[in-house]
């Protein structure tokens, strides 16, 4: 595909009397692993609701694989989202069903509600649910009831919901804002190898810019929603991070 | 900045405790005080004390029931038929109720319509019509709707079975699309942008979060249900209504009280059961209202109770539903096919024709105003004596509180049997106040009581005691008990204790549940119009006499309108708790 | 568009296991032209005022004897409320009402073609009683003119469309010159009989109107307590209860078949023991011949007060 995945022009994006974002145009490339960086408030965020359709921009344009969300027909609009899979934060998982029904909620957008349904009852393609629950180093926890496991372990089911989707590119909102610095190391090299070897995607967003730094082929620095830079690791310099964070007086200072 | 500067002024204009808050809170007081002036505007005396032979003369009926063999044969079948009834009458409103609580659920359109899309503002249109329409049939009584029933279906069980579905599934539906709406949408919406369709992204992401506290009401539903069914008896349904009216006809006390005796038995048993079943399933609470305030500060951990479900006891239950509600529609040989036949399409169009509304004379008007008036009165009356008592009942009636090791007990033997009778009282009083059908209440009251809007009020106070209370002495055991233990902790006395932690914490769900019982208690008026008090409903039973299908239009539409006015207080007052 | 497509199979198979789970069992007693299989039963509603016990046996007892005369099934459908006895005769699924003056009229009036058939020997002559309680001063009195007494006394009445507890009472005000507005406050409605005479009793109001027959067998009972409560006029003779049959029986089971139900009622002996039983449940010593035009005074008096539109 010689089609960027994503490809912003102009885009901005007013809530209310705030700018969010202000005038972004970039495109990131099949294969890629993007870092959103940025003190809190810079538009991480929005910047990825923006490329999974949650958003759509006040001005400009979003393209995600060569087509405009905002001009698409809700089928067609679903179609186009189903290439683009979303890890959050807080997981968003269904903590009452089983494991294998929140992993195959990543297969919803092609089933159809009948086989939708049935699934609940009689589990359908467990062998995908399987594998990507083989792939996060969770087989055994197919059955389990997703209340039942750690918040460490809520979040490889929820990477294998995203797994199972099969996009062709992962956005992660800052995925280890919670969990302690070896796990975090685990779940970044697990995000890494997945996206690697399938040549998918990979979109962060990572307040911990160590871990950008160690994991990423590019940087995206955001500070009050305008990009600052937009290099490749290497090419990042020690002042540039300290413009990013320091020079503003209202923000916490970032946890390097 | 235009924002904050409307906030410098807002803060400076009006002193802290002008807001809307005290607005409403005087605006509760002057409804209140205006119901006591319009009730007690007769001039004559309130209390007719030669009437307390005939008033006692009831009560003691209550140590002496008919319990002759072929009177228990009768209710003891009358009993079975109005299970069913019940039982019917509540899969089939928590089925339809379902349906429409979908679409009545803010979150639904949102998903079909979403925000940032094309058409968006066909979502919050379409969801305020469907708010709108529910208001229609949850305004009418369910004896009107059996009657109009009645009239276009003929005479068969299915009239009394949608009599109670048309109305009953209007109030699921508002309250699943509640439940719905406050259900945790995060889930939901990672499915949805995920490029899931809106009933496939519902199914995986909502519903299952949602099915616990759905199950909780619906289980709540057969209780009101079961109420419902007793008093659509005298409209061919038979069953203990039916037996009671024929006792009522003839005043035969001893045989009255065998029938509220069985409505007793019966409503405590599900209650129990209910009761029961929602502790196994991890919810407590039979009808989840919330302030909205309430839900930001909800978690999305579940009750570990839950996890208990595999309870073999639970698995019998569903077992006996499954097979239990097949076995009440077959047995009451339900005629679906009047729904569609010709006749009805027929006889549906004549009574539409009959009923075109002839606008009323400003006279007429000015009558109806005065009687929705009154209607109102007893209602805020109603309501108001009905809270206070539910809430005054609902601390003995708890469980964790003054029995022993709850939060309020006092502690030694003596106190042990006296909590415990305290709270089995209090049970009973609630048990018996809410299984006796209002209209009953009313004539009792009317023997020590002039006629005039009292009887009336109290009659529906009592009843509706019954119900809040059990429902508020349900809110009292879900308490948070650390405050009331560190209060407990440094000696306040369980008076205190109720005052600085119980009610602080307890009175915005408590009011919530008052002002969601007071739309009900509109309806209800027209129960007690048919024993002489005013009103509407006085009014309705006079025009359904005479076959006055036209006036009954109008009537029917000052309901309706009482019904969205009620709606819309309440729903003001539950955003003013959110904001503190 | 797949959308809506989805949405309505959504709501289509609830729907659908709905009606299907309720399909299976449909009834094939109910009658008229719901369903065309063998002649249907007759279907009889009679609400006197009884109790539980006494309507069930009334009602097996009224069954068999309808059907050892008449020669078809008969079913007895329970109805205590007169508007919906009313509607259940007018949309055809109740054959043969035993109805109050009114009520009756108000039935035949809307199903073309109704028959009065048969009324108690005591309908003929069928009496209303005013009744006071001693704290209202009120002394008994022989001429009509003296309802004008109560011109500022509380009062009740029975039910809406009870006849002799609340038409034909008003009636007989109305030509005093006394209209509802001339009592004191609000005119009530005690439901029955049996419950103004208890509200008469208590004080709650001070006069009540009611059936005479149900006033004189509770006096006999004992039932009243003659200190408190007593009453003050008797009114003049008027036509009462009445049988109302329907003309879809002559369709159903053949032409004169009205005359054959007739001849049935007409016909209960009391000299025969079960046959005495039932006329007893209905509190008459025979059922005598009627006829429409009996009834046109009560109608006339009906369309005055407003109860028939």
């Amino acid at each position: 595909m010689d089609e960027p995945v994503f490809k912003l022009a102009h885009v901005s994006q007013q809530f209310g009397a705030l700018t969010a974002l202000s005038d972004l145009t970039l495109t990131i490339d099949l294969g890629e692993r993007v870092a959103l960086i940025g003190p809190s408030g810079a538009g991480k965020s929005t910047f990825l609701s923006l490329l999974n359709g949650t958003l759509m921009p006040s001005t400009g344009r979003v393209e995600v694989l060569g087509c405009d969300l905002s001009r698409l027909g809700p089928r067609k609009k679903r179609w186009v989202q189903r290439q683009v899979g979303t890890v959050y934060q807080q997981h968003h998982l269904v903590t009452n069903l089983t494991v294998v029904h929140n992993v195959n909620a990543g297969q919803l957008g092609r089933w159809s509600l009948a086989k939708a349904a049935w699934s609940l009852l009689w589990p359908q393609n467990i062998e995908l649910a399987a594998q990507a629950l083989a792939q996060v180093g969770m087989a055994e926890k197919l059955y389990a009831r997703t209340d039942r496991l750690s918040g460490g372990e809520q979040q490889r089911v929820a990477l294998a919901r995203v797994l199972v989707q099969q996009p062709a590119a992962i956005l992660a909102d800052e995925p280890i804002a919670s969990i302690d610095p070896a796990r975090s190391h685990e779940l970044m090299a697990l995000l890494r190898d997945l996206t690697e070897l399938a040549g998918k995607t990979l979109v962060v967003s990572l307040h911990d810019i160590e871990f950008a730094f160690q994991y990423c082929t590019r940087l995206l620095g955001l500070r009050q929603g305008a990009l600052q830079f937009d290099l490749p690791p290497a090419q990042v310099t020690e002042s540039m991070i300290d413009d990013l964070y320091h020079l503003a007086p209202n923000y916490p200072a970032p946890s390097l | 900045m235009s924002s904050s500067h409307a906030a410098i002024t807002k803060l400076f204009a009006w002193p802290s405790w002008v807001n809307r808050r005290s607005f409403w809170v005087v605006m509760v007081w002057v409804a209140i005080s205006t119901s006591l002036y319009t009730a007690s505007a007769t001039g004559t005396a309130l209390i007719n004390w030669n009437g307390l032979g005939q008033f006692g003369e009831f009560w003691l009926a209550s140590l002496n029931p008919d319990l002759s063999p072929e009177f228990l044969a009768i209710i003891g079948r009358a009993t079975l038929v109005t299970f069913a009834y019940a039982v019917c009458g509540t899969t089939l409103s928590v089925g339809l109720g379902f349906i429409g609580g979908v679409l009545a659920a803010e979150t639904w359109w949102r998903t079909v319509f979403p925000p940032s899309a094309k058409g968006s503002w066909l979502g919050p249109l379409m969801w305020r019509w469907v708010r709108v329409l529910l208001a229609f049939p949850r305004a009418i009584h369910e004896l009107i709707w059996g009657l109009f029933f009645l009239s276009i279906l003929g005479l068969d069980p299915v009239v009394a079975v949608v009599a109670i579905a048309i109305p009953f599934s209007a109030i699921v539906a508002k309250v699943f699309s509640e439940i719905l709406d406050e259900t945790p949408q995060e889930p939901l919406n990672a499915l949805l942008n995920s490029g899931a369709a809106p009933a496939t992204a519902w199914l995986y992401g909502l519903l299952p979060q949602a099915l616990p506290n759905l199950l909780s009401y619906a289980s709540y539903r057969f209780e009101c249900s079961l109420r419902s069914a007793a008093v659509l008896g005298v409209i061919g349904a038979g069953g203990l209504g039916y037996e009671i009216l024929l006792s009522l006809q003839s005043l035969r006390y001893s045989q009255l009280w065998t029938g509220f005796y069985a409505l007793i038995l019966l409503n405590g048993t599900v209650d129990l059961w209910s009761a029961w079943m929602r502790r196994r399933l991890g919810f407590t609470s039979r009808l989840d209202l919330h302030t909205p305030a309430e839900v930001r500060k909800k978690s999305n951990a579940l009750n570990p109770a839950l996890h208990r479900s595999q309870d073999w006891l639970l698995r019998l239950s569903w077992g006996l539903i499954a097979l239990v509600t097949p076995l009440c529609y077959w047995r009451l040989n339900i005629g679906w096919e009047r729904l569609w036949s010709p006749r009805t399409h027929r006889l549906l169009a004549d009574i539409l024709t009959a009923s075109r509304p002839v606008w009323p004379t400003l006279e007429g008007f000015q009558a109806l105003l005065h009687l929705s008036g009154l209607t109102l009165a007893m209602s805020i009356l109603a309501m108001a004596l009905a809270g206070l008592g539910g809430i005054l009942l609902s601390f003995p009636a708890a469980q964790t509180f003054l029995l022993p090791a709850g939060c309020l007990s006092i502690g030694g033997t003596k106190g042990a049997v006296r909590a415990r009778s305290l709270f089995w009282g209090s049970r009973w009083i609630l048990l018996v106040s809410r299984a006796i059908p209002a209209p009953i209440w009313a004539l009792v009251f009317l023997f020590v009581l002039f006629p005039g809007v009292w009887p009336g009020a109290l009659a529906l106070a009592i009843h509706n005691l019954g119900i809040l209370g059990r429902l508020m002495a349900e809110v009292n055991e879900n308490l948070d008990e650390r405050p009331v233990r560190s209060l407990q902790a440094l000696g306040a006395s369980p008076g205190q204790i109720i005052l600085y932690s119980v009610l602080p914490q307890n009175l915005g769900r408590f009011l919530t549940y008052i002002f969601y019982r007071w739309e009900v208690c509109i309806r209800e008026t027209v129960m007690v119009g048919l024993v002489g008090a005013a009103g509407l409903g006085r009014l309705l039973t006079e025009q359904l006499s005479s076959f006055d299908y036209s006036g009954l239009a109008i009537t029917l539409g000052c309901f309706i309108l009482l019904t969205l006015c009620v709606d819309w207080v309440s729903q003001q007052i539950r955003k003013t708790q959110a904001e503190f | 568009m797949k959308l809506f497509i989805q949405r309505a199979t959504v709501l289509g198979s609830l729907v659908l296991s709905l009606t299907a789970c309720a399909g299976q069992q449909t009834t094939p007693e109910s009658g008229g032209e719901l369903n065309n299989a063998e002649a249907p039963s007759l279907a009889v509603g009679a609400i006197p005022d009884q109790d539980p016990e006494k309507i069930q046996r009334l009602s097996d007892k009224l069954t068999a004897y309808l059907e050892s005369e008449l020669e078809v099934s008969v079913e007895y459908r329970p109805v205590t409320d007169y508007a919906a006895a009313v509607t259940a005769f007018k949309v055809g699924d109740l054959d043969l009402v035993w109805f109050g003056g009114l009520t009756g009229v108000q039935a035949r009036l809307q199903v073309e073609g109704a028959e009065a058939i048969a009324q108690r020997d005591i309908d003929e002559q069928f009496t209303s009683v005013f009744i006071a309680n001693v704290n209202s001063g009120l002394q008994p009195f022989t001429d009509i003119s003296g309802l004008k007494a109560l011109k500022n006394k509380t009062l009740t009445f029975g039910s809406e469309s009870s006849t002799s507890g609340r038409l034909m009472p008003q009636y007989f005000m109305q030509k005093t010159g006394l209209t509802l507005d001339d009592v004191k406050g609000k005119v009530g409605f005690s439901g029955n009989h049996d419950a103004t005479i208890k509200l008469v009793e208590a004080g709650t109001f001070e006069v009540g109107a009611l059936n005479s027959q149900v006033w004189d067998s509770r006096l006999e009972e004992g039932a009243v307590d003659q200190s408190k409560v007593s009453v003050v006029w008797r009114t003049s003779p008027y036509y009462d209860y009445h049988w109302v049959v329907s003309p879809a029986v002559e369709e159903r089971y053949g032409a004169g078949f009205t005359q054959k139900l007739q001849t049935a009622l007409t016909g209960l002996d009391a000299s025969v023991p079960a046959e005495k039983e039932l006329l007893e449940l209905f509190g008459a010593a025979k059922f005598i011949p009627t006829e429409n035009q009996n009834y046109a005074q009560i109608e006339e008096i009906g369309r005055q007060i407003g109860k028939i539109k």
